[in-house]
């Protein structure tokens, strides 16, 4: 019996794919599907469940359910040389280039060419070169790899792939850091590849982008696959409704206490380091008593702004100002006593002493504090005193104070740090991501603790990936993209939850803004 | 929560190794191995100048030793304790012989200062180059040990000579820069003293004062303390000279208690064993006095035994490092004993 | 005129023999820092293999099996310190420390047990000197060259090996790869860990081959303590070299010749101090170090312990 060739042939098929991480899932009952030869785009925010999907792809996880079909047969991939060796090949965030060998020895940097210990090298870069000239992939094969732009190493990973003839690449955010320009080349590239019979897979949160070069779309929400769908059947509006448009737990914020107050003032804060483009920079005021919202997906310049402000970062802004007071030049011990907190996203990283116990991580704010030490030297008693009402006033739950902070669940470290940088009134305080990771219990806590400063007049900057949090707490919403703000809104009931999600894809609504196509 | 017995367990075995490795030793030597436990236990205790011995043994290491942990604390690592030791017996060889008639109540605390300030001086050098410039410290303090070395080996060939001797060493000191017996009959010298107080002063530096505090944080987590306000950079270059000070005040004691004399050799590796004291003190300025006076108990019964039962000392060296490798391998080896359990976080 | 060439020649010769230790332990130590261990411990090493080519020599009256036992000696304390710092995650320079203060005690044990106390030291066979073919015929560069013995040969050969294969083998790319970027080496399927064994096994060696010289080619016979420091100028001159093979023998040379400059005026009783000379190698480290900040051409991961980073 003769079988029918079908017109579409299908190359990936990740059937019911499941996978949890300490209890919670981050792949649930996920379809997806690749075709030779097209592009797909998988779409959704952070946490939706679209990094975790690939790697179990390319081996670095195993999932916990769920089949994988190439070409038709079913596979397991225990390690990425199983995935490569079915020619899989991915792009990562983070590049694994080592920037002291050439774009040549990167490329084959495993492998055994000709001639191996002693490689041809010219014959290398010939067949770099056909590669180049095919794809229209520009590499210049004896460049050091720390002498190239993002742009440029970018290539050289997809060239990496190429060279081990993968069948389907795997790029992760590929856009994310590029110019318009290098994605409109990169764009170029993946069109040659899928023309050519080879298959991507696109993860991304840009909308835009996605209509721009996409075949097909996934879009993963809250570790689910939602919806597949080719591009030709869907808009820019729908997608965005797919991959936020949730009924979203919205609890009512009490209203504002109206002050008009001088507040926080910032103008023009250059987000990016080394570029000089003017356009790229964000301004806002936020009022005493007033919470601003910073909506947007992780790595738009969230952990910049944040820093800048506290004066981690030295990020230049025309203008910085905190109840009149000129915030800028100042160190970040001058801001904090200023009365600027910072909750930060990382706080293992950025916010505790975590082989110490409460004591040492109090003293992170407290060592300078004239009321807990005579002369130079601590005053135990008083610190105790005081740790053991925060304790209280924080409902912390800790079986002694002087255990490694370690050994804290999540909700209750996070506990610590508000109870160390919340006290005494501050005039500003920035929170990232103040609830990630937390219970209900401690989310909510963490809600009404930041209610309660802004009920006295604190000025508060939230800026948070997760959208319920930012609705359910902000007076006003700003989203960042790529370092600008895509436009403000009001906060309601009725807010149009939609455009936020377009903004937090690239579309911008700021109308001082040009479109951000710029050429 | 850490398995608390498994540690302990694991501690007590790896002590008990060295035993085993001791006697193996001693019995490779094919002599007497009661005859050379005997001879350890009377270099110690048989005596009171033996136990004085242990004493007098361990003042540098506690000294050098918590110059060392004062930096492990801050993260800087502090291999130049024997260089910052010699730059301190400079300092008082230089001090006394241009100032012989000052009186011992202003002479020895100048001294001491100035021990202080020397050795502190060679350690803050490596410590700025390690804050400002991010270079690393392990290879240059090393470097500036044998530089130190150097230096003492030139200042006593010409500078500070004695002219009535033919070999390279200093004249005699005065008795206004020495150190007093406390026991007669033994060489234990007021500079236990000093080294107690110091660790007295230090526990209270590091663990009771907000300096103490910002020197500590900088060790645990750097990222924190700048996020914080604190200075990273300013706070390493204090410990180090603190570190740097302690190592002088080491060279100084040795001198004004001991030798009464500059010459090459005062220190035979006190820098180097510091680490090690730091190591087994758990960095902790009480642990450091325990894990000096063992190690103390470890060399001076070495050198009985080696008397009693021709046992050569330099068993003592083999132990101690077998110790401190088996320490390190400690969480591997024993890693079922040790099985950890965190708290979800 | 012939005379003062001369005396540069066997002055140079002098350099070269002063040099030979240094650089093969060198080359060792800087293979190994390459793939990302720093390896303090040199010292022990060879120590380590001086007192195993001493005593087998002595036993066996042969110096090849005494150079094979020094480089045996050398790698299985290269070994522990592998273990140590590739398996158990140890901290490299403590570990370092600790080897060098087990060596030296295990050193001197033995060697007063088998020999015990005596003034006159006991000697063993040395390296004979020979004239290398063809190239010890020149005039001149012949003798300060080529009039050697073999240790001295074969470190000429390891440089070159060293170059070439850092310089022109795909091996060279990837150790390149494993201490610079270890995440990079290991995704591309190399075995980070095997890869540093290796280096540490052939610093064992190296290092064992250099202690063996103290004894087999200069002294010809032992005594506690014979290096003297001398695993610590080698880490020096992997820093004056810059890790570069041909680096690494420079700078030996240049410590040689400070060496030999001293001798001279020694000899000449001119009254400056040797160690003017001896402490020039560390000062000009410290300044190396200096001038490399920011522009560091330490491999990136030198010290730090590898761990596959399982998301």
């Amino acid at each position: 019996m003769t079988v029918k060739v079908e017109e579409k042939m299908i190359l990936l098929s990740m059937e019911n794919i499941q996978k949890k991480f300490f209890g919670k899932y981050a792949n649930k009952n996920v379809h997806l599907q690749v075709e030779k030869g097209k592009i797909l785009a998988l779409l959704g925010e952070n946490g939706a469940g679209k990094t975790t999907l690939m790697n179990i792809l390319y081996g670095l996880y195993q999932p916990d359910g769920g089949k994988i079909f190439w070409h038709g047969e079913e596979v397991k991939f225990e390690s990425p040389k199983d995935a490569i060796e079915r020619k899989i090949g991915m792009v990562h965030q983070h590049f694994m280039l080592v920037p002291t060998l050439n774009v040549s020895q990167n490329i084959t940097l495993g492998l055994k060419e000709t001639g191996y210990p002693l490689t041809d090298r010219k014959a290398v870069n010939r067949k770099i070169k056909s590669l180049s000239d095919q794809y229209g992939l520009i590499v210049d094969p004896e460049a050091m790899v720390s002498d190239l732009s993002v742009g440029e190493q970018q290539r050289v990973e997809i060239m990496k792939l190429l060279y081990r003839d993968a069948e389907l690449l795997i790029l992760d955010e590929p856009t994310a850091v590029l110019t318009r320009q290098e994605t409109i080349g990169l764009f170029e590239v993946l069109k040659r590849l899928s023309q050519d019979g080879r298959s991507v897979i696109l993860i991304t949160h840009k909308i835009p982008e996605v209509m721009e070069i996409a075949d097909m779309v996934t879009v993963m929400r809250d570790a689910e696959s939602i919806i597949t769908v080719p591009i030709t059947e869907v808009d820019e509006a729908s997608l965005a409704e797919y991959m936020i448009g949730r009924p979203l737990n919205i609890v009512e914020i009490p209203p504002r206490i109206e002050k008009r107050n001088q507040g926080f003032i910032l103008r023009n804060l250059n987000l990016e380091e080394k570029s000089q483009t003017k356009s790229a920079t964000v301004s806002f005021e936020i009022e005493a008593g007033e919470i601003l919202g910073i909506a947007g997906v992780e790595g738009n310049g969230q952990k910049e702004l944040a820093e800048s402000i506290l004066g981690i970062r030295h990020n230049v802004a025309e203008e910085m100002q905190l109840f009149g007071k000129d915030l800028r030049n100042h160190s970040v011990s001058d801001r904090r006593d200023a009365g600027i907190a910072y909750i930060s996203d990382d706080r293992h990283r950025d916010g505790l002493l975590l082989d110490a116990g409460f004591m040492d991580n109090m003293l992170l704010k407290f060592h300078k504090d004239r009321r807990y030490q005579n002369n130079g030297i601590l005053n135990k008693k008083k610190l105790n005193d005081f740790i053991n009402r925060q304790i209280k006033a924080y409902k912390i739950k800790v079986s002694s104070p002087s255990l490694p902070v370690r050994f804290l669940s999540g909700g209750n470290q996070q506990k610590l740090i508000l109870s160390r940088e919340l006290c005494d009134e501050p005039k500003l305080i920035v929170a990232c991501q103040p609830t990630r990771g937390l219970d209900i219990g401690a989310t909510e806590f963490v809600r009404e603790q930041l209610l309660m400063h802004r009920s006295k007049g604190a000025c508060i900057l939230l800026i948070s990936a997760d959208l319920e949090e930012i609705l359910s707490l902000s007076d006003r919403i700003a989203v960042l993209y790529k370092g600008r703000i895509m436009g403000l809104l009001n906060n309601s009931k009725n807010i149009d939850i939609t455009r936020i999600g377009l903004m937090m894809a690239g579309r911008n609504f700021n109308l001082n803004e040009v479109e951000i196509h710029e050429k | 929560m850490k398995n608390k017995a498994g540690d302990l367990i694991s501690y007590l075995m790896i002590v008990l190794a060295g035993i085993i490795l001791m006697i193996l030793l001693i019995g490779i030597t094919g002599n007497s191995i009661s005859d050379a436990l005997s001879g350890f236990i009377r270099g110690i205790a048989g005596s009171s100048y033996s136990v004085a011995e242990v004493f007098v043994k361990a003042t540098p290491l506690i000294l050098t030793g918590l110059g060392v942990s004062v930096a492990f604390k801050s993260g800087f690592v502090n291999i130049g304790a024997e260089g910052q030791l010699y730059m301190g017996a400079v300092t008082i060889t230089a001090l006394a012989l241009a100032f012989p008639n000052l009186p011992k109540g202003i002479l020895m605390p100048l001294c001491l200062l100035g021990g202080f300030l020397a050795g502190g001086v060679w350690s803050l050098i490596p410590g700025i180059l390690k804050a400002k410039m991010g270079i690393s410290e392990v290879i240059n303090t090393i470097m500036f040990n044998y530089i130190a070395l150097g230096i003492v080996g030139i200042l006593l060939q010409t500078v500070l000579k004695d002219p009535n001797n033919y070999f390279p060493v200093s004249a005699t000191l005065t008795d206004s820069a020495g150190l007093s017996i406390l026991i007669p009959g033994t060489r234990l010298h007021s500079g236990i003293l000093i080294a107690v107080i110091c660790a007295i002063l230090i526990d209270i530096l590091i663990f009771k004062t907000s300096l103490g505090f910002r020197l500590r944080a900088v060790g645990m987590n750097p990222r924190a303390c700048l996020c914080s306000g604190i200075s990273v950079g300013k706070h390493i270059i204090i410990s180090s000279m603190i570190s740097g000070g302690l190592a002088g005040i080491a060279g100084v004691c040795e001198i004004a208690g001991l030798h009464h004399k500059l010459i090459e050799g005062i220190s035979p590796g006190y820098g180097y064993l510091a680490i090690i004291v730091a190591l087994l003190g758990g960095n902790n300025p009480f642990g450091v006095i325990l894990a000096a006076i063992g190690i103390a108990t470890l060399q001076v019964g070495s050198l009985s035994m080696q008397r009693a039962a021709n046992v050569p000392s330099a068993i003592s060296s083999i132990i101690l490092g077998a110790i401190v490798l088996m320490l390190m391998a400690r969480k591997t080896i024993f890693k079922k004993l040790i099985d950890k359990k965190e708290e979800q976080g | 005129m012939s005379q003062i060439l001369l005396t540069i020649a066997t002055f140079l010769a002098a350099c070269i023999r002063m040099a030979t230790p240094l650089t093969l332990a060198g080359l060792g130590e800087a293979f190994s820092e390459r793939t990302g261990v720093m390896n303090l411990g040199v010292e022990a090493i060879m120590l380590c293999g001086a007192f195993s080519s001493f005593i087998v020599t002595f036993w066996t009256g042969n110096v090849y099996w005494g150079m094979l036992c020094g480089m045996l000696a050398g790698m299985i304390i290269s070994g522990i310190h592998a273990i140590l710092c590739i398996k158990c995650k140890a901290n490299q320079t403590i570990v370092g420390l600790a080897l060098n203060f087990f060596a030296l005690g295990l050193t001197s044990f033995l060697f007063l047990i088998v020999f015990g106390q005596s003034t006159i030291l006991p000697q063993c066979k040395t390296v004979p000197n020979f004239e290398f073919p063809v190239l010890g015929k020149i005039p001149l560069l012949g003798k300060a060259f080529f009039t050697h013995n073999i240790f001295v040969y074969l470190m000429y050969l390891l440089v070159f090996i060293f170059l070439f294969i850092y310089k022109k083998t795909e091996w060279g790319v990837i150790f390149t790869a494993v201490g610079e970027h270890p995440s990079a080496a290991d995704t591309a399927g190399i075995n980070v860990f095997r890869i540093r064994y290796l280096a540490c096994m052939v610093n064992g060696l190296l290092g064992g081959l250099a202690g063996s010289y103290f004894t087999l080619a200069q002294l010809g016979f032992f005594m506690e303590d014979i290096t003297a420091g001398k695993g610590y100028i080698a880490l020096v001159t992997v820093i004056l070299g810059r890790r570069n093979p041909l680096g690494i023998l420079c700078s030996a040379l240049l410590i040689g010749l400070a060496d030999a400059v001293q001798f001279q005026l020694q000899t000449m009783n001119i009254p400056i101090p040797s160690q003017a000379f001896s402490i020039l190698p560390y000062i000009a480290a410290v300044f190396v170090l200096l001038f490399s900040a920011g522009k560091s051409s330490d491999p990136s991961a030198l010290g730090i312990p590898y761990e596959r980073d399982n998301r």
